[in-house]
């Protein structure tokens, strides 16, 4: 498999103003903080945490809709941050993003056939009758009524948008979309259609996601490897499998065992770990492991002054935590199932 | 004796520019003392409204219950006048919001807040009312609860705001809790703890919870009983477990099939319920499920089901016959046969 995008050290740290005249130098958000990756060609990559932790920032900084602070980020080959105009606007026809909130991304004002033609348009494919089918032909693989394109997105429910959304990400053909909570804000009914629309997409174009989104249910059922940040760092990165059956990182295994699974016997008998405590500010985040605070096995002094390295824990699977251990997370439930 | 709660018949209508929508219609259920129901469904499918009818909160003159009773301890909170209703809400039935940002007071401190009820109700004075408040701040697991109870909301996290809003709802020692959504703008581990400390709080005070979600996981979770909803009717209703293994309305399959799960081993395909969910306002004629059901059949579409039960307390509103069901149960889901 050929390596599409690798990120190596990535930082993003936002400026803290106070204040109206006085904008103070020092103190930092830091969004994103040393953080390595990489995607190999049709694969997806489910980067998954809780809000803030630096999973947005991270998707928009792959795009260069940010700057990243320092780091690399290496896309097919080339290198991302040193792109000029020209460069950049074709690296932007092959990387697309989907956003969250289908209501807020689309301009009320276009119709949807606008709305999906724009990007042919600004990047000058085919003439106006080329692109007209374009579009009705876009419209169809979303699974929308090409006879639709005169219509505006108020028009539409929440997951039809979520599909326009779609259909404009794919006009350029690109390579990798940076999915970012595309389903978060739909009802379950209307999640799994798009779920498995984004799935059916990527096998029909070969293409490449990197999967923005909190619910690891979600996480899980699309993503080949998982990344799993936390105060803008990788605390644990491997493959689906692995990562699920055999998470390492106490974090980790807080969030799997925190998410409740939808049948009531599992749920009764399985075993919880809550963790005390909110997430810290990313402004002045933790010395050492900066979930030493609230994880329930820290040693103290070491992960309070020693940052854990994203160590090797098994075969494609590694996780920032000095005390790393497998900990099976048993979700079937602690009842033995006769039959 | 009668039941804590009994809603019969409810109907709540909002008129807008482009017609009556039916927000609630024909909705009945009781809650015993002690119980936790779990009201479930989809955007726009009358969750919400349900609680807010009970509350006696539905925004006139758009909105009107139009028929139906809430009964509770036997009187009909729909007949009573204001200062009854107004001696009601907060006291003996208590609501938790969705969105604690939103529904705290940004410009009282947390502690006058927590204690407003107990001046209103118990009498108290504004002090003892704000020592009260922070024994409760402490209760549901704030640190340093009387310092922060001098904090206004925007001091307080996400988390800590629900926390307060658990307070609140608590302070009066009430009969019946009503949670809207009370997780969804949350964190999953923060998740964790604030459906941790309701059930603890159910099992201190005894009150019966109403939860409103759209997370099947959170049904799971706390439920005795569940009600399914679609398009402001009740499709399903029973048991927790009765719902979650041997469900009886296509809906409620549709939506255990639509849920990407991790507890399980291998990831199954999901499987959506196909169409979009229907306005209200044309709401499909007989059974409003029939155009997104692939066992519809000519009786769905010209007569609305009656919500009759099946087994022992458990309801469904669907044409199905009990044999068919067994035929067309989708395979895989808990099993079934527990």
């Amino acid at each position: 498999m050929t390596e599409l995008l690798r990120v190596e050290n990535l930082c993003k740290y936002f400026p803290v103003e106070q204040g109206v005249l006085t904008s103070r130098i020092g103190r930092k958000v830091h969004a994103v903080d040393d953080v390595s990756f990489s995607i190999n060609a049709g694969e997806t990559l489910g980067l998954v945490g809780e809000s803030g932790c630096g999973k947005s920032t991270t998707g928009r900084c792959v795009m260069r809709l940010l700057e990243p602070t320092s780091g690399t980020i290496t896309f097919d080959g080339r290198d991302v941050g040193s792109m000029k105009r020209t460069a950049l606007k074709a690296f932007r026809r092959d990387v697309q993003i989907i956003f969250q909130d289908p209501y807020a991304s689309l301009n009320p004002r276009m119709t949807i056939g606008e709305i999906v033609w724009e990007p042919l348009l600004v990047h000058g494919i085919g003439d106006r009758e080329e692109r007209r089918n374009r579009v009705k032909e876009l419209l169809e693989v979303v699974g929308l009524n090409p006879e639709h394109i005169n219509r505006y997105p108020h028009e539409f429910s929440g997951g039809q948008r979520q599909r326009i959304g779609i259909a404009r990400a794919l006009a350029l053909q690109p390579k990798l979309i940076v999915c970012d909570e595309p389903v978060s804000a739909l009802d379950v009914s209307i999640q799994a259609q798009v779920v498995n629309l984004l799935d059916e997409l990527q096998d029909t174009f070969g293409l490449t996601y990197l999967f923005i989104a909190h619910d690891l249910s979600v996480i899980r059922h699309i993503s080949d490897r998982v990344a799993v940040m936390y105060l803008g760092k990788i605390v644990e990165m491997g493959d689906w499998r692995g990562l699920y059956d055999e998470p390492h990182h106490p974090y980790t295994q807080s969030l799997l065992s925190a998410v409740p699974v939808p049948d009531p016997v599992k749920q009764r008998t399985r075993e919880r770990i809550i963790l005390q405590g909110d997430v810290p500010s990313p402004i002045d985040p933790p010395s050492g492991c900066r979930f030493h605070t609230r994880c329930p096995i820290a040693q103290f002094p070491k992960c309070a002054e020693e940052e854990p390295p994203l160590a090797e824990v098994a075969p494609d699977h590694r996780a920032a935590c000095h005390f790393a251990k497998p900990f099976p997370i048993n979700l079937q439930g602690g009842s033995a199932d006769a039959g | 004796m009668p039941a804590l709660l009994e809603v019969k018949n409810l109907a709540t209508h909002f008129t807008t520019r482009d017609g009556i929508v039916k927000a609630v219609d024909g909705v009945s259920f009781t809650l015993e003392q002690g119980k936790i129901l779990a009201v479930v469904g989809e955007s726009g499918s009358g969750k919400s409204v349900t609680a807010l009818s009970i509350m006696r909160l539905v925004a006139e003159p758009q909105g009107r219950i139009v028929s139906g009773e809430v009964l509770f301890k036997g009187d009909d909170v729909l007949k009573m006048n204001d200062s009854q209703v107004r001696e009601l809400r907060g006291d003996r039935i208590a609501m938790i919001f969705q969105d604690p940002m939103t529904s705290l007071n940004p410009v009282f401190r947390v502690g006058r807040q927590i204690g407003e009820s107990l001046v209103l109700h118990k009498g108290m004075s504004r002090k003892e009312a704000f020592e009260r408040a922070a024994e409760l701040l402490d209760m549901v697991g704030i640190p340093h609860p009387r310092e922060r109870a001098r904090d206004y909301p925007h001091q307080f996290s996400g988390g800590m705001r629900q926390r307060a809003m658990i307070a609140m709802a608590l302070a009066c020692d009430p009969d019946i809790l009503i949670a809207d959504e009370p997780t969804t703008a949350l964190d999953v581990t923060i998740q964790a703890q604030i459906l941790e400390l309701m059930m603890e709080m159910q099992e201190r005070t005894g009150a019966a919870i109403i939860i409103i979600t759209h997370d099947l996981g959170v049904v799971a979770d706390m439920a005795d009983d569940v009600m399914v909803m679609y398009a402001g009717k009740q499709v399903e209703y029973g048991t927790s477990d009765q719902v979650f293994y041997r469900p009886l309305h296509p809906y409620t399959w549709g939506l255990l099939a639509s849920l990407p799960r991790h507890d399980v081993d291998e990831k199954g395909a999901l499987r959506p319920i196909a169409g979009q969910p229907p306005s209200l306002i044309n709401v499909p004629s007989g059974c409003a499920f029939h155009p997104r059901c692939p066992h519809a059949r000519g009786l769905c579409s010209a007569d609305a089901p009656e919500l009759i039960d099946a087994n022992s307390g458990h309801l469904a509103a669907c044409h199905i016959s009990p044999d068919e069901r067994l035929l067309l149960q989708p395979p895989g889901r808990g099993g079934g046969v527990r």
